[in-house]
């Protein structure tokens, strides 16, 4: 249920953007995650409807992009994509492996109605 | 009505992360040493603090911040009767504590009166990994009985701290568990963190944690700052 703590974050910061660039309504809000961050997109969309009710982002729609994992395998430091934190290397079994991408999760973008 | 694209690129985690840099600032003024302690439900947590302030009560006023996905206040109690000042956390249903939560509790604290501040978060081995809480110290407690798999099972948790207690060693003669195994985990994912192996049933190794933890102040810590989470 972590997702909750996200979708305030991810409400606070499409309202704060939005009201700089002059925006009335919030119509949609693009979120990058990435796949080894462990935030599952129906529980954040799920809440979303609640959390965003009677302000100006209530009714925005959530569009999510993924972002790949990759892994570092600190023992022969070869990159590899993984969707899972604790693979192994592919080319030398190392378990000694660090995240580099895919940990991520944020807001890319708004899209706002803004007064004629 | 005309439509707008407003490019954002803000990590959600931020907003956690600035309330948990004032966190830090407010207890860094008030010469607090925060501990954000981590476990599964049942590893010990409770106890190792009720230990904790049965010790050190006597050189350190020390606060907790306890917190459970209800309202039942049985841990809080519990270090209320070893001496501490307590605040219970009532999460409803959260399953990790945030920064934001613990502005508000330490808001109830009298910050100026404690010199070490323990804050127990919801017994969960993955949602309270990536929130830092502006605390100085974070410590995962593990224990003999969950098995020695942990390290590979949760690996963000474990790479994200800075201490590990592994609590329950006096039943190792009793449970399935390999130590190496377990070591070997815990080293892949994280090589700086300090063990503390120890029992808070039978009292094995709990004087060098009490030491570590009594000498270990807010200048000596200040390379934790950094957040556990890459962005």
């Amino acid at each position: 249920m972590h997702e909750l703590s996200l979708v305030e974050s991810i409400k606070d910061i499409a309202l704060h953007h939005a009201r700089a660039g002059g925006g009335i309504r919030v119509l949609s809000i693009r979120i990058a995650i990435g796949d080894l961050a462990s935030y599952l997109e129906e529980a954040l969309a799920t809440y979303w409807t609640e959390i965003s009710a009677g302000s100006e982002v209530a009714g925005a729609r959530l569009e999510f992009v993924r972002i790949s994992g990759e892994l570092l395998c600190l023992s022969c430091l070869k990159r590899f994509p993984s969707k899972r934190l604790d693979c192994p290397c592919p080319d030398c079994g190392s378990e000694w492996v660090k995240t580099t991408e895919g940990a991520e999760c944020y807001v890319e973008s708004i899209e706002v109605e803004t007064s004629p | 009505m005309p439509i707008q694209t407003i490019q954002v690129s803000q990590n959600i985690l931020d907003r956690n992360s600035e309330i948990a840099r004032q966190n830090r600032s407010r207890l860094d003024a008030a010469g607090i040493l925060a501990l954000n302690l981590m476990a599964s439900p049942g590893a010990g947590k409770t106890s190792l603090i009720v230990e904790t302030v049965r010790a050190l009560k006597n050189r350190l006023r020390v606060g907790m911040i306890n917190s459970d996905t209800t309202s039942a206040a049985m841990d809080a109690e519990r270090a209320e009767n070893a001496g501490a000042t307590v605040i219970h956390l009532d999460t409803a249903g959260r399953c990790h504590l945030d920064a934001g939560m613990v502005r508000d509790a330490m808001a109830q604290l009298p910050l100026r009166q404690l010199d070490l501040l323990l804050i127990e978060n919801i017994g969960n081995l993955v949602c309270p990994a990536p929130w830092l809480l502006g605390s100085h110290l974070n410590v995962l407690i593990a224990s003999t009985p969950e098995g020695d798999d942990k390290p590979y099972r949760y690996p963000r948790i474990y790479s994200g701290v800075d201490a590990l207690v592994i609590n329950k060693i006096d039943l190792l003669p009793y449970v399935p568990f390999d130590l190496d195994c377990f070591t070997r985990g815990v080293a892949a994912l994280n090589n700086s963190l300090v063990r503390f192996p120890l029992s808070c049933r039978s009292g094995a190794g709990l004087d060098r944690w009490f030491h570590w933890v009594s000498s270990a102040n807010t200048s000596l810590v200040e390379k934790f700052a950094v957040p556990p989470e890459a962005s």
